[in-house]
């Protein structure tokens, strides 16, 4: 549980007001979100359901290397929109076969979905550089093989929670022309719960497992490359995140509106960082509807 | 069970020390529901104020109906807190129709005043369904946890005594529910309920049915008290035992007040199933 500083010493200050315990605490889930292992049991549950209903999905490999693959759950309608679902999990944990219950909205409403796989950052030693080319390389190979599959390239949206929307939004602040697609590939993005300046990242205890450097957290903070996002966010968070993950998504929508780009901030109310990701399957909730009306899919 | 452990069973805050927190959450959705679907028609199905019923219309002539009794162990929460499930009926081709009654801590103790008004706006609905919009050859209910108590009673007994069809509800979903109520008259409820041999007996649904006919789908998750679990197998056994119709679904990782919310989503576990019974294939 979430012990406050009052309780026992408080170290000096290393981010805001925090000392080093509190910003452990603010990027540990665990300490917000003692229902972690519950929700995430519901969400391999309800996938195998949906998998159950829909078929298994097509394996298509979008890299040289076997994680380099997608889950891809195709909908009836031909030339048809197309979400790219991002997954989280600390950059560590969970594979796209998890997230299959969020493909049913999206293939009802008539857009084809696609669950993510890419290597975790215990397989890379600790660096996120390889994580964030693999999704930006697996977006512009959907838009490159849109058509193999009745896609239609120039509708393709990404949907993302946690770590995922943190790689989610180096995906739309991408300079894609070194990927061979054009800047506006995708069309609009949900960030759900992510974090977009790694410096108080780096600052906490998440430094045990991610190596750090400069360069990493230059480059793969999307709040300072805000010049290259080229399409509407939504931005979420639920008010049982930890405080930290609400200051995130709160600062990054603000900042992408400073700079004069689309926004639209939801906050779920009682949801912690978990049950957040359930609302993005359910056309009638908050982020769900959101998402739907992005894709002009309503 | 001990004492402790069968008043834990019956205790849900035990075994879900989340419930203010998705309580909120229902309160939240209900009120962005009515934002999005307009506030619902309130019509009375009796004397007093309480015995009234929120109808949401789905603009179709002679639609299926859905009824609604919310739980809140039987002492809590009113028809104005669901109106998130209505959204879901709505947009699939139904009508929702959520029932306010009577709290048994207003009754006194006794809850047969909340099962007589629970039959009667039932009885209300089936008498004056083409009053709205609704097809009374379609009527089906839905249910949670206390509501799923009182709703198994009306299926069971209740249609016989506002003598209506046998098979005037056509199906029922019915969540988390309570069928015998000698476990619960054992528990630290009866500190607020007072049981009777003659209320033990009557409003034990399992005990009476020989009067049910509609389809029942019961459902449970994993992260409920051993009791609920329990009380809503035994009565699928008891129902198929029997000779009829029921499945019995169970959602992992589930608590109670977490199940009630897949209710709301056509993708839900209940949700679900509660479109598939209704054949409604909006969502499919």
């Amino acid at each position: 549980m979430v012990q406050t500083a009052t309780a026992r010493a408080r170290g000096p200050l290393v981010w805001m007001n925090m000392d080093q315990k509190e910003l452990d605490d603010a990027y540990d889930q665990m300490v917000y979100a003692p229902n972690r292992d519950q929700v995430h049991k519901r969400n391999v549950f309800n996938s195998e359901r949906v998998r159950q209903r829909l078929g298994a999905p097509k394996r298509l490999g979008y890299g040289p290397v076997p994680i380099e693959a997608l889950d891809l759950f195709t909908t009836s309608k031909l030339n048809a929109p197309i979400n790219v679902f991002i997954h989280g999990g600390a950059w560590r944990q969970r594979e796209a076969n998890d997230y299959a219950f969020l493909a049913e909205m999206f293939v009802n409403a008539g857009a084809h979905f696609i669950a993510l796989d890419f290597v975790g950052v215990e397989n890379t030693k600790g660096d996120l550089l390889p994580m964030a080319d693999q999704v930006r390389r697996a977006v512009a190979w959907v838009y490159k093989n849109a058509k193999s599959f009745g896609g239609d390239p120039e509708r393709i949206y990404v949907s993302s929670q946690s770590s995922g929307a943190h790689l989610a939004g180096n995906v739309v602040t991408t300079d894609w022309s070194k990927y061979g697609v054009p800047a506006n590939v995708v069309k609009g993005a949900l960030l759900c719960s992510g974090m977009y300046d790694l410096k108080p990242v780096r600052l906490s205890k998440r430094s045990e497992y991610v190596a750090f450097t400069d360069q990493v957290e230059e480059e793969l903070s999307s709040i300072r490359h805000l010049d290259r996002l080229n399409c509407p966010v939504i931005v979420a968070y639920g008010t049982y995140e930890t405080p930290e993950f609400q200051r995130q998504n709160r600062e990054f929508a603000d900042a992408v509106k400073k700079a004069g780009k689309s926004a639209t901030l939801l906050v779920g109310e009682g949801y912690n960082h978990f049950e957040m990701t359930e609302m993005i399957g359910n056309p009638l909730s908050l982020i769900g509807s959101a998402v739907l009306e992005q894709m002009k899919l309503k | 069970m001990d004492q402790q452990a069968l008043d834990d069973a019956y205790d849900q805050e035990v075994y879900a020390p989340n419930r203010a927190v998705v309580v909120g959450r229902r309160h939240v959705a209900s009120e962005r529901a009515r934002a999005r679907i307009g506030n619902p028609k309130r019509v009375a199905y009796g004397p007093t104020k309480i015995e009234a019923l929120d109808i949401f219309d789905c603009g179709i002539r002679n639609a299926p109906i859905n009824i609604f009794v919310h739980g809140g162990a039987w002492r809590r929460n009113k028809a104005a807190d669901y109106a998130l499930n209505a959204e879901l009926l709505i947009r699939a081709g139904a009508h929702s129709v959520i029932l306010d009654f009577i709290n048994v801590d207003e009754a006194g103790g006794d809850l047969f005043p909340m099962y007589d008004q629970v039959r009667r706006g039932i009885a209300w609905v089936a008498r004056n369904a083409e009053s709205f919009g609704g097809d009374r050859n379609r009527i089906f209910l839905s249910a949670h946890s206390s509501g799923s108590h009182l709703a198994g009673c009306v299926l069971t007994r209740g249609w016989r005594e506002e003598s209506l069809p046998p098979d005037i509800v056509k199906g029922a979903v019915l969540l988390s529910g309570m069928y015998d109520l000698k476990p619960v008259r054992l528990s630290k409820r009866s500190s607020y309920v007072s049981f009777t041999d003659r209320m033990e007996e009557l409003l034990s649904a399992q005990r009476h049915l020989d009067g049910l006919n509609a389809p029942l789908v019961l459902a449970i998750g994993t992260a409920e008290t051993p009791e609920f679990q329990r009380q809503s197998r035994d009565f699928a056994a008891a129902v198929q035992a029997a000779g009829k119709p029921v499945e019995l679904i169970v959602g992992e990782g589930y608590n109670h007040f977490e199940l009630l919310e897949t209710l709301a989503n056509p993708y839900g576990i209940t949700g679900r199933a509660m479109l598939t019974q209704m054949k409604l294939t909006k969502f499919e």
